[in-house]
Formats: structure tokens, C-alpha cells, sequence
């Protein structure tokens, strides 16, 4: 067994081939699920697994797969999120680019379990090229019978169609991710009723990051157990740590869940480059509270960020470096929620551009000393009041930085 | 019919028993307890854009929407705790860092959430120190319409009023952020029969009707209930009118007329067509008595009504039959319609009883009827069975006619009419409005209009309602009550005036 037929994204040549996919050892899984597990196997096995969703909130997979309603005569859906719009973010991209198979057996088993027969991938306009990748694989995997009608000779059918967004960050959440597959402003829905019950045309769905998905093989092909030793006890599997910043060798680390996250910038991305000493780091994407650099000593998973006070997110590390003000940094996160905002709800739309504009003038030298407590105050009101999760992703970030960082800012204000 | 479960809560402290499926907004608001809300409105599923019915529910590690969460056996609910009240004020601070000052000159100030809540729920100095988003102000969104999007605070209502309600879909929300804006598609105008409701529905004044755009203050309108005239469905309708404000030529006395509620009818909505009805009750009045003798001289109702019974009494009784002929409408009331009964069919033993009303339009197949008057069964119930006059029999054989309504014109033309007229020795007209017909008549006497008089319709499915007085009368105008009481009176008739249901 070569390394690569255990990792998310394998080094060997023209990985992303079907060809090469099958060397690995690929679609035995979903043969195994498909031919001879019972659907309901399926579900156990990923919840005994600990898979936690990849996508930001960490939410177990097999436990949200079992809250799709069971039998029923109609439609239910499997929707793939890759929209990655996360600032930071990069790592569903190296799926899709060097193992798409991995993600259709993924979805493929995931049908099988819940009882789904049509599936939506939704990936971000940007990713145009990438998704044309897509497709060649799902053509690859339908002429092999891995795909589409009576899959391994069974009865069970899986049709997967690529669906291209159009550039809006919002569009990755999972709701709003619904509404624009049925072809409206991509805008959140209010839950609950939560898409397992009533999702993409009002049917039953499954949405999952693409990174989870791609994990489920593992699962399925070498046991629940085995999965878990890849990982932490409740909490399985490798993750994806996309590093950028200041650190000497960006990009992509698979690890176990649970390495420590100064082991991975130090020893993994290099470090810092000469002469730059880490002022932050964001562990989990830019809507993931900063950390100073004394409090780098955690483990890199969901409990363990949520308990430091930040979050592991879809686990982009950005490492932030002494020479960059934070006010820099602060205006960056700030004008892209603005910007980002789907603007329905008035806490997200209103605190999102008020803290731009106030952080805006601040840049512009304009800054008065109540600014800083009027930011926090903002987003206070925007915290755990707005009608999706992206008025929190909008204000812990915010309220991190000018909380940690409170010296520095108040120099930018006085300026 | 299945039975209603119901659920007992309990809402600051007080218990409440609430409908299963009721929202934790409408139960409260049964148990007297407002809750204040924008974006909800009853008629439409819950969108929770606002948030500013958060409240507080045990067991709940945040606030939620009372709008959206349904009712639960033994939910415990706090509408004004600490947070709800600082997470309601947050709101207010919100919506109005980007709100114009514009409260002097909005038709809204005075009835607009905003300011209602921000005086119950706000009174914070403003902090916004940042430059507020300039928008327009002024856009033409259909027939009568105006959008002003600095107004706006973007609860959708219309949006989801134009796609739920009439279907018609014309608004939609555009770009996201501070930039969402509501907007038409590609400037295709809002056209359909229900565009006024939009102004009655947005909570603030951010669509403004032309025909009352800085006509008055809303403080100055006294709103009362009444029933539509202008079709067969009757629907509830709130006429807000000014009284004892000086009315000068021209000048308003009913400033709007806008949807009442009822769930029976026309549940939150009127059709514009009804809406324009205020036109009919300030333009176009007969304003006081007319004798084609003496134009100029000031003569009472009364006085001009024993000009009628003069003529009437002139007719031997056993020729009235054939010589003396009435023509009614179905905008009468069931109440003056039984009079009328009485008094024409039984106390004079008429025959010549006709009906001329407003000529059907289209149904719409929402509200509006083809029957363009609004009490057709009731002309029906009184035992009246409604027919056209022939105009060479009247003129033929009648001495006195007495025409109640202007709509003969609507079957006739102008000028048979005339010729018709011409040959009947006396014909009075009752009329609320002046016309071509008011030539013709040897004295036109001036009507109430529905708005101005209380009765009952009976609607296109049978439905009895009663409605009282909306609008203080014009000066000198009569109802037909009036005019058929007196005129039992004088006539020496009883048509039992304590029981004319
Ligand atoms: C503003 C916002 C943006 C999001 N963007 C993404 C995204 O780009 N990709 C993604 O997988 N999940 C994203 N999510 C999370 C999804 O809503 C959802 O939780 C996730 O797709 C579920 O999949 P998982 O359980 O496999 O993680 C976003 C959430 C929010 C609130
Ligand atoms: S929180 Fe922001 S992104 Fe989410 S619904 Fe509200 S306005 Fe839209
Ligand atoms: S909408 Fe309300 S708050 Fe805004 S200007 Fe008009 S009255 Fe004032
Ligand atoms: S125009 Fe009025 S009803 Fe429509 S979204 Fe704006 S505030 Fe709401
Ligand atoms: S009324 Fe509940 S969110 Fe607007």
C-alpha cells in the first residue's frame, strides 16, 4: 500500500485520472458500500468514524446524514460544497485538481447511505477550469459504471450535475448555497426547517464540504477505527492546514487532526522568513479569531480552537507577520464582509459596512478614541443576532484583532 | 372541521393558551403583549430579516425570533429583559445610522414603525459618525408609485407581496450588502389591480402614494371602518378623512382609503379600483338641492321633497300603478331597500319599479367582482326582482318618475334619455354626484355617498355586513333613508320604520 492511497491529495503522476485513481485502490469502497453493506451501515460507520464536517462549523457528518428523513417517494439531494470562498482557504481546490475521484466514491457512498440519487457539486465561478476537471472525472466515472445508472450492477443510481455559482462568498453557506442552485439571489434561508428536512426544491439534502466528502472512502474502505487512529479520538481523519503568510514554505500540509499548530508553521511551512517575527495568526480562516503569538500552543481541532477562543474552521492558517499593521489587516477583513454581506439582515448588512467605514476613516487618518469601543459595540450587535452564522464570522474576527491588538490600533487611531 | 389544539405558554410571566402553529409574536400579540416587528407580516410566512422581534426563550443559549418559532407546550417566554431590550435598541441603531432625517416631510411620520419604535424602544443620541449611503429618492415604481430608497430599511414585504400575493413579481432585491437595494426588474413598472396595498404595507415611508404625497399629516386623519361600494365583495376598507378642518375649494375632506382587515373577504388587501373610491366621495358631489325653476334660490331638502309627494298625490291612486315609476340602484343599502320596498311596492302600489346600476367590468379573479355595486343580493333579499326600465314605455305612460342614481347613463345614451325625459311631465333626481342627468330633472336632490351613511351589504357570497358612518357627511346631502322616510311620512304611509331589516 503506497502512502498516496491514504491521502487526500496523492503525489503521484496524473493523479486526478481515473486510471491512476484505480491504482490507488479507488471505488472499492463504494463497491463494499454499494454491494454489500446495508445503507444504514454506511451512516453508522462514518458517525463511529468522528468525520466532522470540513467545511468551518465542524458538525459530524454520519449524525447530519441521519437527520435526512428516511424512505419517503420523493426527491432527496446531495449537495457538495465547493465553494471555498473562505479568505485563506485552498484546499478543496487541491481535491478537485489532483483527486476528484475520491470526492465522487465520497458522494457516492454518502448517496448510497442516505438513499440519494441525484447530487449537486457547487463550485465557485472562480474555480471555472477546475470544475471542467470535474467533469471529465464524472464522465470517467459514469463510462466505468462507477456513476450514474445501476452503479456496480446494483440498483442503485447516482446522477451528479456541476453547477458553477458566481462569485459570492455568501453562496458557501449552506442555505443560500440551496437557493442558488434553484437559480435566486444567493441569499441564506432562515432555520430551522434545517435543508436535511427541507432542502434544495424543498426535498431532503445533504450538504457537505468537498474535503469531507473525500474522506468518507477512508472510512468506508479501512474501518471507522482505523480512521480514528489517523486522528483524535472524537475527532478522526487528517486535515487539510492551507498555510499562507509569512511563513517560508505556503501551502498545503495533510496532517493528523490535533498537530499542533506552531509545529505546523514552524516545522512544516518553514517558519517565519528572515528577519519577520509572527505578530498573529488566524487558524482557521479569516472569519477564525486571531491568536496572538504567545497562545499558538494549541492543538490544531475543533475543540481545542473553539476552547482557545477561535475556531478551526476549514483550517487556512494565516500567518501575520511583524511588518504588517494590523490595521492593515483589519481593514482587509473589514472591507470584505462589507463586501461580502448578503445584505438581508440588518445587523450583518448595517455593522458590516458601519465597522468598514469607521475602519476606513481610521486608515485615512480620521481616526477619533472612541472608535476602537465603537467597533466592539457594533459587534456586539451583530453577535449571535443576525440570521446566519456569517454576522458572527464578521464580528469575532473584528473583535479579536481590535481586542488583542488594542495597543497598536489605538497608535493607528491617534495618528 | 378537525379541532384546534391548543398549546399553553407562558409570555412575561403570564400564561398563555395559543392556537398549535401560532408564532410566538402572534401569541403574545393575543395576549396583549406587542412585540415590535418589521419584516413579519401575517399575511406571509416568516423571513427574520429584520430581527427586531428577538426575545428571549428558556432554555435557549441566545435570543430568537418571536416571528419564526413556534409555539411550544410549557416554552417560557421574556420580551423585555436587559438583552431583549439592548438587542431591540442595537437594531434601532442599526436601521437608523442609515436612515434619512427626512421624518418633517415623510408622508409616514406619524404611523411609521421606525419612529414609533424608536421612541418606545430607542431615544439613544446617535454615534454614527460615518457618511450615511446616498440613494435615490425618488424613483417611479409603477401607477402612483414611489420608491425612496434611503427610506428603505429592506424587510422585503413588498417584495414578497408582489410575489406571493398578486404573483406579479415585479420587485426584486438587487446587489448585496449596504448596497441591497429594492428595485423593478429591467424598470418594468409594478402594473397589476394591488399596487396600493404596498404603501399600506411598507412600514415606513419608503413607497409613497402619489395621490397623497404631502397632502397632510397623518395625525390629522380620522380613520373609520366601512365597506367597499365599488364591487360585490365588500371588502373592509379604513376611510381616513379630516373633520373640522377648514375645507376650502378644492381640498380634501378624505384624504385615502385603505385596506381594512378581514379574513372572511378581503383578508389585509383592497384592489386599487377600491382604493380610488376616495375620489368618489370628495369629487364631483351634488353639493345642494336644485330646482331647474329657480336655480339660484337656497331650498331645503324637505322643502323640495313636498315638491315630490305634491306630484305623487296628484296621481289619482289607482292610476300611480302605471303613471308614477321609480327608478333604484344596488348601491342602496338593505336597510333602504326594504324601505323602498315598502314604500314603493307596498304603500303605492307601484309597478314601474326599475334598476339602473353601474354596467360590469371584469372580474379580476383575485377581489374585485364584475358586479360593479356593492349590494345586488341585497336587492335581491328585499324582494325586488331588478330590471332595466324601457325608456319609449316610460316615456309613454309615466307623469312622475323618481330616479335614484346617475347610472341610466351607463345603459342609455344621453340622448334618449333626454328625448324619454322630456316627454314625462315631473322626474326628480337623487343623486350623489352632478351629471348630464341633472339638467334634465325638475329638482336634483344631493345623496350621501356609502362612506357617509351606516347600513348593510350583502356581498357576492352572502355575507351580511354592517358597517356604520366612515366619513362625516358633506354639508346639505341626504341619505335615501332620509329621503324614503320622510317621503312614507308624507305620504301617510307606515313602512315600519323600527324594523326595516
Ligand atoms: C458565510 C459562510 C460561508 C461559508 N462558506 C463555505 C464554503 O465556502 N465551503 C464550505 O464547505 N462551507 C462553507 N460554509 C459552511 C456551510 O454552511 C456548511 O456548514 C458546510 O458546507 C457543511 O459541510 P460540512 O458539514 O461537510 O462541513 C460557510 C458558512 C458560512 C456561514
Ligand atoms: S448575517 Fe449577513 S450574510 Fe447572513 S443573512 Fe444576514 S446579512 Fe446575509
Ligand atoms: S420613514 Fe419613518 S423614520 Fe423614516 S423619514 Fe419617514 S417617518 Fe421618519
Ligand atoms: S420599500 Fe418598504 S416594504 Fe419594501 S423593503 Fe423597503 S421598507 Fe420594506
Ligand atoms: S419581525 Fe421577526 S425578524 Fe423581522
Amino acid at each position: 500500500m503506497s502512502e498516496d492511497a491514504v491521502r487526500l491529495i496523492p503525489a503521484d503522476e496524473g493523479s486526478w485520472r481515473l486510471e491512476a485513481y484505480l491504482r490507488r485502490g479507488g471505488y472499492e469502497a463504494a463497491r463494499k458500500a454499494v454491494t454489500s453493506m446495508a445503507p444504514a451501515d454506511v451512516i453508522t460507520e462514518v458517525r463511529k468514524a468522528g468525520l466532522r464536517g470540513r467545511g468551518g462549523a465542524g458538525f459530524p457528518a454520519g449524525l447530519k446524514w441521519s437527520f435526512v428523513p428516511q424512505g419517503g417517494a420523493g426527491p432527496k439531494y446531495l449537495c457538495v460544497n465547493a465553494d471555498e470562498g473562505e479568505p485563506g482557504t485552498f484546499k478543496d481546490r487541491a481535491i478537485l485538481v489532483r483527486n476528484p475521484h475520491q470526492l465522487i466514491e465520497g458522494m457516492t457512498i454518502a448517496a448510497f447511505g442516505v438513499g440519494i440519487r441525484k447530487a449537486f457539486i457547487y463550485v465557485r465561478g472562480e474555480y471555472g477550469r477546475i470544475a471542467g476537471r470535474l467533469r471529465e472525472a464524472i464522465a470517467e466515472a459514469e463510462d466505468e459504471g462507477f456513476l450514474g445508472g445501476g452503479i456496480f450492477g446494483s440498483g442503485f443510481d447516482l446522477e451528479v450535475i456541476v453547477h458553477l455559482g458566481a462569485g459570492a462568498y455568501i453562496c458557501g453557506e449552506e442555505t443560500a448555497l440551496l437557493e442558488s442552485i434553484e437559480g435566486r439571489r444567493g441569499q441564506p434561508r432562515l432555520k430551522p426547517p434545517f435543508p436535511a428536512v427541507v432542502g434544495l426544491f424543498r426535498a431532503p439534502t445533504a450538504i457537505n464540504n468537498v474535503e469531507t466528502l473525500a474522506n468518507v472512502p477512508l472510512i468506508i474502505g479501512r474501518g471507522a477505527d482505523w480512521f480514528l487512529g489517523r486522528g483524535l479520538p472524537k475527532d478522526g481523519g487528517t486535515r487539510l492546514f492551507g498555510v499562507s503568510g509569512a511563513v517560508r514554505r505556503p501551502g498545503l500540509y495533510e496532517l493528523p487532526m490535533g498537530t499542533q499548530l506552531r509545529t505546523i508553521i514552524e516545522t512544516h511551512a518553514g517558519g517565519p522568513p528572515e528577519g519577520v517575527a509572527i505578530k498573529a495568526v488566524i487558524p482557521g480562516g479569516l472569519s477564525a479569531p486571531a491568536l496572538r503569538p504567545d497562545e499558538l500552543d494549541v492543538t490544531m481541532d475543533f475543540d481545542a480552537l473553539a476552547r482557545a477562543g477561535s475556531m478551526l474552521g476549514s483550517a487556512g492558517i494565516i500567518v501575520i507577520g511583524d511588518k504588517i499593521p494590523i490595521l492593515d489587516v483589519l481593514k482587509v477583513m473589514a472591507r470584505f464582509y462589507a463586501h461580502e454581506s448578503c445584505g438581508q439582515c440588518t445587523p450583518c448588512r448595517i455593522g458590516t459596512s458601519w465597522i468598514h467605514k469607521t475602519v476606513t476613516r481610521i486608515g485615512e487618518g480620521q481616526g477619533r478614541a472612541s472608535d476602537l469601543d465603537h467597533i466592539l459595540r457594533l459587534a456586539d450587535g451583530m453577535k449571535g443576532r443576525t440570521l446566519c452564522p456569517m454576522g458572527d464570522a464578521a464580528a469575532l474576527p473584528v473583535q479579536a484583532l481590535v481586542t488583542k491588538f488594542r495597543d497598536e490600533l489605538e497608535k493607528a487611531v491617534a495618528r | 372541521m378537525s379541532e384546534v389544539k391548543m398549546v399553553g405558554l407562558t409570555i412575561d410571566g403570564r400564561t398563555v393558551r395559543a392556537a398549535e402553529g401560532t408564532n410566538v409574536l402572534q401569541a403574545a400579540e393575543q395576549a396583549g403583549i406587542s412585540i415590535p416587528h418589521f419584516c413579519y407580516h401575517p399575511a406571509f410566512e416568516a423571513e427574520g430579516n429584520c430581527r427586531l422581534c428577538l426575545v428571549e426563550i428558556e432554555g435557549l443559549p441566545k435570543l430568537d425570533l418571536a416571528c419564526s418559532t413556534v409555539v411550544r407546550e410549557g416554552m417560557i417566554v421574556r420580551t423585555s429583559t436587559a438583552p431583549v431590550l439592548e438587542a431591540r435598541k442595537d437594531v434601532l441603531e442599526f436601521l437608523l445610522a442609515e436612515h434619512p432625517l427626512d421624518c418633517p416631510i415623510c408622508d409616514k411620520a406619524g404611523e411609521c414603525k421606525l419612529q414609533d419604535y424608536y421612541d418606545r424602544h430607542g431615544l439613544f443620541p446617535g454615534w454614527f459618525l460615518e457618511a450615511k449611503e446616498k440613494r435615490q429618492k425618488k424613483i417611479s415604481i409603477g401607477k402612483g408609485l414611489l420608491l425612496d430608497r434611503e427610506r428603505c430599511i429592506l424587510c422585503t414585504r413588498c417584495v414578497r407581496y408582489l410575489r406571493k400575493v398578486t404573483g406579479t413579481g415585479e420587485l426584486g432585491v438587487f446587489e448585496r450588502g449596504v448596497r441591497a437595494e429594492v428595485g423593478t426588474y429591467d424598470d418594468a413598472p409594478i402594473d397589476n389591480n394591488y399596487s396600493g396595498n404596498l404603501v399600506d404595507i411598507c412600514p415606513v415611508g419608503a413607497i409613497t402614494d402619489t395621490d397623497f404625497r404631502f397632502k397632510t399629516r397623518a395625525w390629522f386623519l380620522e380613520k373609520r371602518p366601512t365597506v367597499c361600494p365599488r364591487c360585490s365583495r365588500g371588502c373592509a376598507v379604513i376611510v381616513e378623512s379630516v373633520s373640522g378642518y377648514p375645507l376650502e375649494e378644492g381640498e380634501r375632506r378624505v384624504f385615502r382609503i385603505r385596506a381594512g382587515e378581514n379574513p372572511a373577504v378581503n383578508g389585509y388587501w383592497i384592489c386599487d379600483f377600491g382604493r380610488a373610491g376616495r375620489r368618489d366621495i370628495d369629487e364631483g358631489r351634488q353639493e345642494r338641492v336644485i330646482k331647474s325653476a329657480s336655480p339660484e334660490s337656497e331650498l331645503s331638502w324637505q322643502k323640495a321633497l313636498a315638491d315630490v309627494m305634491a306630484r305623487i298625490r296628484s296621481v289619482p291612486g289607482p292610476e300611480r300603478a302605471a303613471k308614477v315609476a321609480v327608478i333604484l340602484n344596488s348601491r342602496m343599502t338593505r336597510e333602504e331597500l326594504t324601505l323602498a320596498k315598502r314604500l314603493f311596492a307596498e304603500g303605492l302600489s307601484l309597478d314601474k319599479i326599475f334598476f339602473a346600476d353601474p354596467k360590469p367590468g371584469a372580474a379580476d379573479g383575485f377581489l374585485l367582482t364584475e358586479e360593479r355595486v356593492p349590494n345586488a343580493r341585497g336587492v335581491l333579499q328585499a324582494g325586488f326582482s331588478p330590471r332595466l326600465p324601457d325608456l319609449d314605455a316610460l316615456a309613454a305612460s309615466v307623469e312622475v318618475l323618481l330616479v335614484f342614481g346617475s347610472h341610466l347613463l351607463d345603459h342609455f345614451s344621453e340622448e334618449a334619455v333626454s328625448r324619454a325625459l322630456a316627454k314625462i311631465p315631473s322626474k326628480f333626481l337623487f343623486s350623489a354626484h352632478t351629471g348630464p342627468l341633472d339638467r334634465l330633472a325638475e329638482i336634483v336632490f344631493p345623496l350621501a355617498v356609502s362612506a357617509e351613511k351606516s347600513g348593510t351589504y350583502i356581498n357576492i357570497d352572502g355575507l351580511r355586513q354592517s358597517f356604520g358612518r366612515a366619513a362625516e357627511p358633506a354639508p346639505g346631502v341626504v341619505s335615501e333613508h332620509e329621503i324614503l322616510g320622510c317621503l312614507a311620512a308624507g305620504l301617510g304611509l307606515n313602512v315600519g320604520e323600527h324594523d326595516v331589516r
